[in-house]
């Protein structure tokens, strides 16, 4: 049996017998040790890398988290620090990003979409499937009634410049790749995306 | 102050570059606090404590490693030239199971183990003690080529404790002598780029100027680096952490386990403590060590005051 110090180990209870400390006579004191702990339970944190959502600076941030996801939990998130690694911000966050963690909880959260019908003076949540034929409809009406195919002098433009769109910072690369596609391919030219929402 | 006023002198009086720089990568260690710090911690540890005997008997051995560092202070000087070429290399230039070691190294056990109070020491403590005494200094050296390339039989484990803390003093007062400026971290984050032996523990930082940075500190020559946070140290896995401890304590030590390689390696958060010790802690810890191997994680490399024997044959 090889003992060494560049290698992973496991401590047991039993093996400490078989350790330095148990070979140098202090034998009891790790009994003692395993015993004091018995009772007690683990807590788990999951620890997370991620991108503060609020602005084109993207601060990086470490997320902790109860719960396993592994297991079908309901991981909930408990704490949101800066990440004192990221180049950008070393750990420090602005006063949103301090707030991130009652964004998160924030009762007002928007969480499934939400429609106010026309003359009405609520919004009420409904099901994506109804969010998205909605959408989907208004837009094919309006780009069918406006969209422009030749300009004045007959040469070929095809642009709908009746209705625009704004998205966010907190994209990835591919969100924002898919996002030009949807657009530029409809035909729409009033598009920007604005970094700080 | 009179308000709405211009200030006396209207110049900028900061920094002429503002905001938070890149952490140190490396710190040197300093052989005046690194082992008086350790035995202080130990002590204050001990109090109470269920392995408070082994505590007591560890800081007895840190204050001898303090009083041999400060008064003979063992060690090597590398000339600059094959620090740079190590360096180059990309290899440690103190390499810990590598380089031909001083022989003042086996002054400094010699005297080591003179300034051990023995008394009230359990038996085989005291053995050893004698045994290392009897041995030559080819069978010294051999024990200690043994433990450094983790080819240790367990017959000698109790004298390689006092062969490990003499070593570490020789490690640590040579590490001293470097330029932090002349050295690289390596590729191998994990290993001190110093002498390239694993850490004993990573602090979260509290105080300085990158509080929230992670410092390891090498198990042999007491070296700090600065290692990302939030990954893992042997697999550099991210997408299973976990940060684990015991309910209901002070909260200061923490094991961050990796659920993709199955290992953890230990935080101490010196924002719950600032007296706390990178050694000391670590090994007043072994409970947490006890409770996350249960849970079936290894860990990512032992603190060599505390070697295990592999498998779970020990007993055998």
């Amino acid at each position: 049996m090889a003992m060494t110090r560049r290698e992973f180990i496991k401590f047991t209870g039993l093996g400490l017998t078989a350790s330095s400390l148990g070979l140098l006579g202090f034998g009891a004191a790790g009994v003692a040790q395993a015993a004091a702990v018995r009772p007690f339970k683990l807590t788990h944190a999951t620890e997370t890398r991620n991108t503060c959502t609020y602005c084109s600076v993207a601060c990086g941030i470490l997320i902790y988290s109860m719960g396993d996801r592994a297991k079908n939990a309901v991981s909930n998130i408990i704490h949101i620090e800066g990440d004192p690694d990221h180049p950008v911000n070393r750990g420090t966050l602005c006063p949103k990003g301090s707030a991130l963690l009652d964004i998160v909880h924030a009762p007002t959260r928007l969480k499934a979409p939400r429609y106010r019908e026309p003359g009405s003076a609520e919004f009420k949540e409904v099901s994506w499937d109804f969010a998205l034929d909605r959408i989907a409809r208004l837009i094919k009406d309006d780009r069918d009634k406006h969209f422009q195919t030749t300009n004045a002098n007959g040469t070929t433009v095809n642009r709908w410049t009746s209705v625009g769109m704004l998205a966010a910072s907190a994209s990835s690369s591919e969100t924002a790749f898919l996002t030009w596609k949807v657009a530029r391919s409809l035909g729409m030219v009033v598009f920007d995306n604005q970094a700080r929402v | 102050m009179k308000q709405a006023e211009a200030p006396p002198n209207a110049k900028w009086s900061g920094p002429s570059h503002a905001g938070v720089k890149a952490p140190d990568p490396i710190l040197l260690p300093d052989p005046v606090q690194r082992f008086a710090g350790t035995a202080d911690r130990l002590e204050a540890l001990a109090e109470g404590h269920p392995l408070e005997p082994w505590l007591r008997f560890l800081a007895n051995v840190s204050s001898a490693q303090h009083a041999v560092a400060n008064t003979l202070g063992p060690g090597t000087t590398l000339d600059p030239a094959s620090v740079a070429t190590a360096v180059e290399a990309r290899l440690p230039p103190l390499a810990a199971d590598g380089h031909r070691r001083h022989p003042s190294w086996r002054e400094g056990l010699t005297r080591l183990l003179d300034l051990i109070d023995a008394t009230g020491l359990p038996e085989p403590a005291v053995e050893a003690i004698g045994d290392l005494r009897a041995s030559d200094a080819a069978a010294i050296e051999r024990l200690a080529d043994q433990f450094l390339r983790g080819e240790l039989a367990a017959a000698n484990a109790a004298a390689a404790v006092y062969v490990t803390a003499a070593l570490q003093v020789y490690f640590t007062v040579s590490a001293a002598r470097l330029d932090a400026a002349s050295l690289r971290l390596l590729e191998e984050r994990a290993l001190c780029p110093c002498c390239g032996s694993p850490s004993v523990s990573g602090v979260v930082m509290a105080v300085g100027s990158n509080p929230g940075t992670r410092f390891l500190h090498c198990s042999m020559c007491s070296t700090a680096w600065n290692h990302v946070r939030a990954v893992c140290l042997n697999c550099n896995g991210t997408r299973k952490l976990s940060v684990q401890g015991i309910e209901g304590d002070a909260e200061v030590v923490k094991a961050e386990t990796c659920g993709e390689c199955d290992t953890y390696s230990k935080l101490l958060y010196q924002l719950r403590d600032t007296r706390l010790d990178p050694f000391a802690d670590d090994l007043a810890s072994l409970g947490l060590d006890l409770m996350v191997a249960e849970a079936g994680y290894s860990r990512h490399a032992p603190n060599p005051l505390l070697l295990l024997g592999d498998g779970d044959d020990d007993l055998e």
